[in-house]
């Protein structure tokens, strides 16, 4: 009889979790790792304690994680569910490290299979100004959201571009802070054609209209072909400088919440040089909305399975979901499209390193602004700065500079301490996380 | 009572909360108040991504105030930007 399989999950968003009940399905051994104290991803994020008030979600998005929850607790005999714990990366043995952020202890795990379920990356385009304190991401202030219930204290000001934005801002205003505006680079609604195509994805743009409604009866302002010229900082809050469609206007405000897409793509590495299987699901993966990472998880699993010699069952209504949220999705894309706007010598590209796209090496490719002027080389690991120091060089979109074919790690901050703890584990992952409220 | 320190601060948090929320909420947004320009830290992606909210406790290893619960008692400090670290400064020196 041969040695049961092992595959790790990482990633306790819908798409991470769905793929891992996937898997455990086929009666192979699952390792399911989350870097919060509980599972949710930043979609199905949970309320910090009972006493936090609830934010409006989408109560779809409630319904499937209610039902993804039931499915994981029936699995939970071959799942083992390691919150607090942090993907560290894949050393050159081939050994999976995972920091264990509650013992202190470094454990390398040798798989059969992995599955990468990480999320999206934000975009933000850099401005003067986008580096400081208070200065928040859009999925950032929607996490903190949903964990505390309380939005931002003072005013707020969304700006950037896409459907988050209007999100968001629907959020706020149900949880009493609307914002002072929503700031749109694009001008959605003088693409009459891309919206008659949305029709086709109706429930979804329900979903749309009622933010629209909500932020409507809140007073909220929606200006579209507005963009943030710059941002400085006074004694209450910020300055906010505006062009919108040649007139330049300032917006006084205590913060400042900014967004221009998500991105697909959250590590430095090529998945083709490591030494197992690995395939990436949801959002990390591909761009595909909430809607369908849970179908996504399902699909990456089968893969994997596949790749793994192991029979799995048909997958035509997930490849079909899966289709028509990238269908949804390209056509948000066009109904958003705007190219994003030149980067001012002045700004700062990358913000680890503190270094302004004026002092960029002239004539030099990615990697060697990156080795040379040290663009790309602080902890973000280039997640924050690569496309924008890829656009202010010329080279258009990121090249692969910042995808090297080893990798590095640890991918995150990772304790001498911890490495100095290091222990290998082939089975009885229970012995180490053993976090009973998972199931409860 | 549930209260850490950022410095002399005390910061009070409801259990479940991440020190980054409870952060927020005492009003304190700049994680390297001591740093120069342009190397500042704060909370901005919330999800351990940007890496701008690093703290730390004594001198143990650095950690994202937005992925880790606050607990009762901490003492955290700012993480300095290598960009931002004085020459010489003792233990806050992150180099």
């Amino acid at each position: 009889m041969s040695k049961e399989m092992t595959v790790v999950v990482i990633g306790g968003g819908a798409a991470g979790v769905s793929a891992a009940i996937s898997i455990a399905r086929t009666n192979v051994r699952v390792l399911l790792v989350e870097q919060r104290d509980r599972l949710g991803g930043a979609i199905h994020r949970q309320p910090a304690s009972k006493t936090t008030p609830p934010v409006t979600r989408a109560k779809g998005h409630v319904q499937a994680w209610a039902g993804l929850m039931k499915e994981l607790s029936s699995c939970k005999e071959r799942i083992t569910v390691a919150t607090s714990t942090v993907f560290s990366g894949i050393d050159g043995n081939g050994f999976v490290l995972l920091d264990n952020r509650r013992s202190g202890e470094l454990v390398a795990i040798r798989p059969e299979g992995m599955i990468l379920a990480l999320g999206a990356t934000e975009v933000v385009h850099p401005f003067p100004g986008w580096e400081l304190p208070g200065v928040f991401s859009a999925g950032g202030v929607q996490v903190l959201l949903k964990e505390t219930g309380r939005p931002l204290k003072g005013t707020t000001l969304l700006a950037g571009s896409g459907p988050l934005l209007l999100a968001l801002g629907a959020q706020l205003c149900a949880a009493g802070g609307p914002p002072l505006a929503i700031l749109e680079r694009g001008e959605p609604f003088k693409r009459p054609t891309a919206s008659v195509k949305l029709l086709s994805s109706l429930p979804r743009l329900f979903e749309g209209a009622g933010y629209m409604l909500r932020l409507a009866s809140a007073n909220v302002p929606y200006r579209s072909g507005a963009q943030i010229i710059s941002a400085k900082s006074d004694k209450r809050g910020f300055l906010v400088e505006v062009l919108q469609r040649g007139q330049h206007s300032t917006y006084q405000v205590d913060n400042l919440v900014v967004h221009d897409g998500l991105r697909a793509g959250h590590l430095a590495v090529d998945l083709s040089s490591l030494p197992f299987p690995t395939v990436e699901a949801g959002d990390g993966r591909e761009i595909l909305g909430a809607h369908c990472a849970m179908a996504d998880g399902r699909l990456a699993a089968a893969k994997l399975l596949s790749r793994l010699g192991l029979a799995t069952a048909s997958a035509a209504a997930d490849e079909q979901t899966v289709r028509a949220a990238r269908r949804f999705q390209s056509q948000l894309g066009v109904l958003f499209y705007k190219p994003p706007p030149p980067i001012q010598s002045e700004t700062i590209v990358c913000r680890c390193e503190g270094r302004r796209a004026s002092s960029l090496p002239k004539g030099v490719t990615a990697r060697e602004a990156k080795l040379v002027g040290r663009f790309g080389m602080g902890a973000c690991q280039g997640r924050f700065c690569a496309d924008a120091t890829a656009r202010a060089l010329g080279e258009g979109a990121v090249s692969c500079e910042f995808r090297p074919a080893v990798m590095r790690w640890p991918i995150r901050p990772l304790a001498a301490a911890s490495i100095a703890r290091l222990r290998f584990v082939s089975a009885n992952f229970n012995e180490i996380w053993n976090d009973d409220t998972t199931f409860a | 009572m549930n209260i850490f320190f950022w410095g002399d601060l005390q910061v009070e948090f409801v259990p479940g909360e991440t020190i980054a929320a409870a952060m927020l909420r005492s009003g304190v947004r700049d994680l390297t108040p001591d740093a120069d320009p342009p190397a500042y830290g704060r909370v901005f992606c919330g999800i351990g991504a940007c890496q701008a909210c690093l703290v730390r406790q004594g001198l143990e290893a650095a950690f994202e105030a937005c992925l880790t619960l606050a607990s009762d008692g901490m003492r955290l400090t700012p993480v300095l930007p290598l960009a931002a670290a004085p020459a010489s400064q003792g233990s806050n020196v992150n180099v």
